[in-house]
């Protein structure tokens, strides 16, 4: 498989995954700014930071702050970290392997990305912004599912695969950041709102659900952390993407760097198991977690896709 | 002859299936029986079948607009032009000597300049050609053949005769729309291949297969040489055909940025288990764009040292570069000569009759008869840069006979040409459309030729435009056996 598909394969499993998660986050922060009163002080700038774009971020001007966030996020198409962009990425990258990928994905990521053209737009009135979104994330997984469903397991999949998993453990760390930072600021919210924040974080995740099935009925923050961080079952728990990035790895050639940098995050995160999640170090943590998948990125670079770099 | 009730009008010019009685010619009598019977609505949902069958095929072509590329639908018309077997005999005799001739012709360009000496073809016009290129002088690639993959374009005048208009011997497209358009014709029509002998075009990729591993270093030769097909990329208007090219032929789809040519002058592509050895390179990018170190370097699309390795023998390039010198215009009106000098032999093809410019007796003329002619730059492609004279203004005429003053070395003239037509579907009915047709013929250690070849149509009436960019479409072209 030639370096350059490999690369571009990876990254419409990014693209894609960020996609979802994007529609994922904006939805379910909308839905918590309901439930929150404003004299918390949660505001959608708060939104930005979970993407760690606060500095590109251009500010409200004219318009609302809602309505400046959710451009910038969800419907701008020159905004690097759209929605809007991810699904056109995820089509561009998809292009140029289409040889590589089922005919089906292809129309179907087509029709996504034509979907987003037309419809993200809307999503700054709050009224269309949750079906919009619906729609949005169905059709991701719909992406999804034919790739799973029809593609072999070779090397093009588990690179895909790779992708997807680097950037849904990013993300679920992101929303970690963000959920644990407001008791930071203030640790009197954490009685006042925090099953509130915590049944967000895990909506964020569409983790819910999984969460009261396998862990406990009730929302406590310290629980939602590790259920979020360590569970092996759920996958979008942190330990689970990066599991599963261990298994592409595995099936790939000569990829001991990124498996060992994979295993140093395993390795850290089964450590402690008691003390370490409290929601005062969960920021520091996240941190550490986002710094290593950077470094998985790295080595997955300069590992399969410029290995003559340093030449 | 009619065709679902309206008589068909073949009108002044020559129809390739229905001839100036109005009946169909022996070859074509066929395929106007099945046609004459289908009335106008039984024609639209065929052709509904055809234009289906290329969507589910993701057939398509690139089509640049406002800075947006789109991908759109191939036109194929539902009726097949077809030819009988023994003219094409002839002209595919004529292609095999023609590029035969030219490949010598190239050879000797680059090395011995026997021709120039002879003072057959002068030399300052060889010398005087952007598409000469110095880094390719003092070298020979294996077996002599520099244009691997010629895609020499025909048409039929006004008498029923096949001139040769253009050689293309740097990166002719098409074959792949060929190939497809046969697919869906007979997808679509299949009782009419069932009663009819046909000649089969699709062995195309095991041929081109076979020949670009005919041409590997002759070091690579002993185990399955690594082929690659070299593409700018997904915004070529042929990004399609690359693709399909390489998917047919089992071969790596690469860019510039997949090869690198290492400190041993070997060419080799990135891949995830490291650097792989590459032996043949079907590049389907320009000469100057495909190695900054010896040609443009502002090319972002080539792979730098790709010359010195391709000159040092350890990997091979179809078509060799260079070889576009012999596609000069100038040099097109030399090759009736070309052949007589290298195969001792009569053109079979004739060429169109061409007025060099360069000459001061044609310039002369031609200056007197701009209205009447065609003028061609002498190195463009793709229509850039002609004037047709019968259709242009006056301020037109005005501009090349300046043009013409001042560097007549760069310019042709023609006669235009009573391009033939075959009934075409056109809002519900068979109209004559004007066309062309391009044969493709592959030289390594072998030669051979397409049977037909992809026919492009001008879909408007009265136009003479075949390209797809321009509102042109194409037809399956049939090479028929008569006799059976």
């Amino acid at each position: 498989m030639l370096s350059r598909a490999a690369e571009r394969v990876y990254w419409t499993g990014r693209y894609l995954e960020r996609a979802e998660n994007t529609a994922r986050i904006v939805q379910q922060y909308s839905q918590l700014l309901l439930d929150l009163p404003d004299e918390v002080g949660v505001g959608w700038d708060e939104l930005v930071t979970i993407f760690g774009a606060a500095s590109e971020f251009p500010g409200a001007g004219e318009v609302s702050e809602e309505v400046a966030v959710l451009r910038f996020l969800v419907s701008d198409p020159n905004s690097g970290c759209s929605l809007v962009r991810s699904i056109r990425m995820a089509r561009d990258n998809m292009r140029n392997t289409r040889d590589l990928l089922p005919q089906e994905s292809w129309e179907s990521v087509n029709e996504l990305d034509q979907f987003a053209r037309r419809a993200l737009v809307s999503t700054v009135d709050d009224e269309d912004r949750f079906e919009v979104l619906s729609e949005c994330i169905a059709r991701c997984l719909q992406v999804d599912g034919i790739l799973v469903g029809t593609m072999s397991h070779g090397a093009p999949y588990q690179f895909l695969r790779l992708g997807q998993s680097l950037e849904r453990a990013d993300m679920t760390s992101r929303v970690l950041d963000v959920a644990t930072a407001y008791v930071r600021r203030d640790p009197d919210l954490i009685d006042r709102f925090g099953s509130v924040l915590g049944t967000n974080a895990l909506k964020s995740v569409s983790g819910f659900q999984m969460y009261r099935q396998y862990c406990q009925p009730q929302i406590e923050g310290e629980r939602v952390v590790e259920f979020l961080v360590r569970d092996t079952l759920f996958p979008r728990a942190i330990a689970s993407c990066v599991n599963r990035a261990r298994f592409a790895c595995s099936r790939l050639p000569g990829g001991e760097a990124p498996l060992d940098c994979l295993d140093r995050i395993v390795e850290h995160l089964g450590q402690d198991p008691e003390d370490d999640l409290t929601a005062a170090d969960v920021s520091a943590i996240m941190d550490r977690i986002q710094q290593w998948l950077g470094q998985v990125h790295e080595a997955v670079v300069h590992t399969w896709f410029t290995p003559d770099a340093d030449q | 002859m009619t065709f679902n009730g309206q008589d068909y009008e073949s009108g002044a010019f020559f129809d390739e299936l229905i001839g100036r009685d109005g009946r169909a010619r022996p070859h074509a009598e066929a395929l106007a029986r099945y046609f004459a019977e289908m009335v106008p609505a039984d024609l639209a949902q065929r052709q509904a079948a055809v234009d289906r069958t290329i969507a589910d095929m993701g057939i398509s072509f690139t089509v640049y607009s406002e800075g947006d590329n789109i991908d759109r639908a191939w036109p194929l018309d539902l009726i097949p032009r077809a030819m009988p077997g023994d003219e094409w005999d002839r002209i595919e005799a004529g292609l095999v000597q023609r590029v035969r001739a030219l490949n010598l012709f190239i050879d000797d360009l680059y090395n011995d300049r026997r021709i120039l000496a002879d003072k057959v073809v002068p030399a300052e016009i060889i010398d005087s050609s952007r598409n000469y290129l110095a880094p390719c002088r003092g070298f020979s690639p294996r077996h002599g053949v520099w244009a691997h993959v010629t895609g020499t374009d025909l048409v039929r005048g006004g008498d029923g005769t096949v001139y040769v208009l253009e050689d293309n011997l740097r990166v002719p497209s098409g074959v792949s729309y060929m190939l497809e358009n046969r697919t869906v014709i007979k997808r679509v029509f299949p009782s009419l291949f069932r009663n009819l002998r046909i000649r089969p075009v699709g062995e195309y990729p095991t041929r081109l297969a076979e020949m670009l591993a005919s041409i590997a270093p002759e070091q690579a030769a002993d185990g399955a040489p690594e082929i690659v097909v070299l593409t700018p990329g997904i915004y070529n208007s042929a990004y399609f055909e690359h693709s399909f090219l390489a998917r047919t032929m089992g071969a790596e789809l690469v860019e510039g940025g997949d090869l690198f040519v290492d400190d041993d002058d070997c060419v080799y592509m990135r891949t995830i288990e490291g650097p792989c050895r590459v032996d043949v390179i079907y590049r389907r990018i320009d000469d100057t764009f495909m190695d900054p170190e010896a040609f443009r370097k502002d090319s972002m699309l080539g792979v730098p040292g790709l010359t010195r390795a391709w000159r040092a023998g350890n990997v091979a390039l179809a078509n060799a570069p260079g070889s576009g010198v012999a596609d000069d215009k100038v040099v097109y009106s030399y090759v009736p000569d070309i052949i007589r000098y290298y195969l001792d032999q009569d053109p079979i093809i004739p060429n169109v009759p061409t007025w060099r410019c360069s000459d001061p007796q044609h310039l002369e003329h031609v200056l007197s008869r701009l209205p009447e002619l065609v003028v061609k730059p002498a190195n463009e492609s793709g229509g850039y840069g002609m004037l047709i004279g019968p259709q242009a203004t006056k301020a037109e005429h005005a501009r090349f006979h300046d043009l013409l003053n001042a560097d007549p070395r760069n310019y042709i003239a023609q006669p235009t040409l009573d391009l033939s037509t075959a009934p075409t579907l056109s809002s519900g009915r068979l109209e004559p459309r004007h066309l062309d047709l391009r044969p493709f013929i592959l030289q390594g250690a072998d030669l051979s030729v397409t049977a037909g070849g992809l026919t492009r149509v001008a879909m408007r009436k009265g136009s003479l435009v075949v390209n797809s960019s321009q509102g042109g479409g194409s037809k399956d072209t049939w090479i028929v056996e008569e006799n059976r």
